[in-house]
């Protein structure tokens, strides 16, 4: 799960991790406010809020908000309030938002901060060695992404440091990171820096921890001038607090509808929509589909779904989705069990209707019993008997129904 | 004749009273595995599924002789489950579990560092040697014994290779679903290098997942390996990202290699034969 940077930087202070003073705000009269408030005089940065990276290098769709990206350095209150006016409510792309952009609802107003150098740093998990791996590499002011293309071409450039399961950091570790950065900076502060930020991500259960910059002022304090923080979802239970920071509105309805049922759900062109029961077949399904001249509208994976009613929830959000013109079910059952999910089509079509062509294929665990209960319906879909003759079957039935 | 299990293997399963274990218990069972006993911590019986029941891995094991496990244990609970397997010392532990907090993963997959057991999965379709004994939830009417060896970062689309193999008659020897989360107990290297090892298996199929690095980690060991099997890695292209706001901090610990292409590359330069849809698979195998 993700969240803003100002409810990262908010957790980053109760951790005593040094941030600027900063507020949200919702409207340019309150931006201007809070610049008042965090700093008498200034400058300030206005910052979109809006979770995903590569803000500043990040363009506005709509002409008004200028050439400028989504952080911008404000020396007077007008600035404050005439930045804040183009980025709010205004949609902001950037390389990690998709083409359609996300839109900008609250900014947040920072005092800025004098700095003389400044570091990407990160915590993530690694996978295959199942540890929390440190990384430091030091930062231009240019495109942070920059940090992706030295870990291809100079992987030296950025320092690595598998932490294990440690809590703390080591003193020949701590060497290790001054000696890479090369500038004057007290052990003892780098070491509560690096301490704190670990206790924040075993605290909250974070897989993920990135300051892209950190920056180090002419008294060697370490500032968070940004803040994200990745969690996992599969520990929220444990977190009640950090769940509350779920913010709806950067997520898709359809999306969030089924997410609150445990599944995936994922908008991409208009065509035909799937429902399957695991990435793979998914991934399978859409580029077969592809192959064959069939777009994919959306797809709903039920995992390993066993719930009734949760299944017909689900299947209803493909059913009702305008931009879907067919249906194909394509499920290879082992815990999903195929019978269920033709429970839930049946129960949905009686709810609603069926009035696009819908093609169910079912393989595996009770397939048998799903492939009878559609039978036996009398709803008018058709029964394939792998991918390949689903998806001619859908086609045929698409241009038909046309 | 087959890795990891066959149907003289002792199989234990904790949690087995759920209703989901309780349902996929009693197939496999009627499969031909070698089920011999349940655990579960609260039990008021004695017997379940006709199986002797007991409260701890431990008993189970000493009673019963079992060297495996499957774990059903809900997430909440399946760390306690999961270390009790590997410190009563069992050989091999299947965890089906979905959902379980990475940070658990992390402390299971540390303090296996220090023992004996293989840990597959979790949220793994479980692993099958056909014809003789699966541990795990697999569709049971699909798999064929045969000669290729096949593990899996994709528990559905394994159950696709599977099917379109066998209409060109190739059967399996075992398959081994690795499972779908971020962090598993055994990766790709350990399999290819028992299934390089296994007479009975002429060659081996590598079917990847979305993001991370395994397949990385494969293609380095592949690269290295000596006398090794024709070995064919299925990466299917992937239409949507991952994620849109994954940080950079993965690409990085990743070599940036984490896309599709990336991975088709590496695997191809460690000597695989790499193929991006099942019917280049199908075609590539039956060329073997």
């Amino acid at each position: 799960m993700n969240i803003h940077e100002y409810q990262a930087k908010k957790i980053f202070k109760q951790f005593g991790i040094n941030v600027p003073n900063g507020l949200v705000a919702y409207t340019p009269t309150e931006a201007k406010l809070a610049a008042e408030t965090v700093s008498e005089f200034g400058p300030w940065v206005v910052k979109a809020q809006i979770q995903a990276g590569s803000r500043d290098i990040g363009k506005f769709s709509d002409k008004r908000a200028g050439r400028k990206g989504g952080i911008r350095l404000s020396k007077t209150l007008d600035e404050v309030y005439d930045n804040a006016d183009e980025m709010l409510e205004n949609l902001l792309v950037t390389n990690q938002t998709g083409a359609r952009g996300r839109l900008v609802s609250r900014v947040y107003v920072e005092e800025y901060i004098k700095t003389i150098r400044k570091f990407y740093l990160g915590l993530v998990v690694d996978w295959v060695s199942a540890s929390i791996v440190l990384l430091v590499a030091p930062v231009s002011d240019k495109d942070d992404d920059d940090i992706v293309q030295l870990a291809i071409e100079s992987p030296e450039t950025i320092l690595k440091i598998n932490l294990g399961l440690q809590k703390e950091i080591k003193s020949e570790q701590l060497k290790e990171i001054v000696s890479f950065m090369n500038m004057q900076i007290e052990l003892s502060e780098l070491k509560t820096f690096l301490n704190r930020m670990l206790k924040l991500f075993y605290t909250y259960d974070a897989t993920l921890l990135e300051i892209n910059p950190i920056g180090i002022n002419k008294f060697g304090n370490i500032w968070a001038l940004d803040a994200k923080i990745v969690f996992d979802e599969n520990a929220l239970y444990r977190h009640p607090e950090i769940q509350k920071l779920f913010d709806d509105s950067e997520i898709e309805e359809r999306e969030l509808i089924a997410a609150k049922y445990g599944f995936q759900y994922k908008e991409l062109e208009s065509g035909m929509g799937i429902i399957v029961n695991g990435d793979g077949v998914a991934l399978n399904t859409i580029n077969q589909a592809k192959n064959m001249g069939i777009n994919t509208a959306c797809f709903l994976n039920l995992k390993g779904g066993v719930d009734r009613d949760k299944i017909s929830a689900s299947i209803k959000l493909i059913m009702t989705n305008p931009r879907v013109d067919g249906i194909f079910i394509n499920i290879l059952g082992g815990f999903s069990r195929c019978n269920l999910i033709a429970d839930g089509i049946i129960t949905v079509a009686d709810d609603l209707g069926l009035n696009i062509p819908l093609v169910a294929r079912f393989e595996g665990t009770n397939k048998d019993e799903a492939t009878d209960i559609l039978k036996k319906s009398g709803l008018p879909l058709s029964i394939a008997e792998d991918t390949t003759q689903g998806l001619l079957l859908l086609k045929e039935a698409i241009a038909e129904d046309l | 004749m087959s890795v990891l299990i066959d149907k003289h293997t002792k199989v234990l399963v904790q949690g087995i009273t759920g209703a989901q274990a309780s349902f996929h218990v009693q197939r496999a069972i009627k499969y031909g595995t070698n089920i011999v006993a349940g655990v579960a911590p609260n039990k008021t019986e004695t017997s379940y599924l006709g199986l002797p029941l007991f409260g701890t891995v431990k008993e189970a094991q000493e009673k019963t002789g079992a060297t495996a496990s499957i774990v059903f244990v809900p997430a909440k609970y399946a760390k306690s489950a999961i270390l009790e397997a590997i410190r009563a010392d069992l050989d091999l532990v299947v965890v089906i579990t979905s959902g379980i907090p990475v940070r658990d993963m992390m402390e299971i997959k540390h303090e296996l560092l220090n023992s004996s057991t293989t840990l597959i999965g979790p949220n793994t379709p479980g692993i099958i040697t056909p014809e003789e004994a699966y541990m795990g939830i697999f569709p049971d009417n699909i798999h064929k014994s045969g000669h290729v060896g096949i593990i899996s970062r994709s528990s559905t689309l394994t159950y696709e290779v599977v099917l379109e193999i066998n209409k060109i008659g190739i059967g399996e020897s075992t398959v081994v679903g690795l499972g779908d989360d971020f962090i598993i107990g055994t990766s790709f290297v350990d399999i290819i290098k028992k299934f390089n090892d296994d007479k009975d298996t002429k060659a081996i199929i590598l079917i990847g997942g979305i993001g991370g690095n395994y397949e990385t980690e494969a293609a380095d060991f592949y690269a290295q390996l000596k006398a090794k099997k024709p070995t064919l890695a299925l990466i299917l292209d992937d239409p949507t990202p991952l994620s849109d706001n994954k940080g950079l901090a993965p690409e990085i610990i990743c070599r940036g290699i984490t896309s599709a292409a990336d991975k088709k590359r590496i695997l191809k330069q460690s000597g695989m034969i790499v193929v991006d849809n099942i019917q280049s698979l199908k075609d590539e195998l039956a060329r073997l």
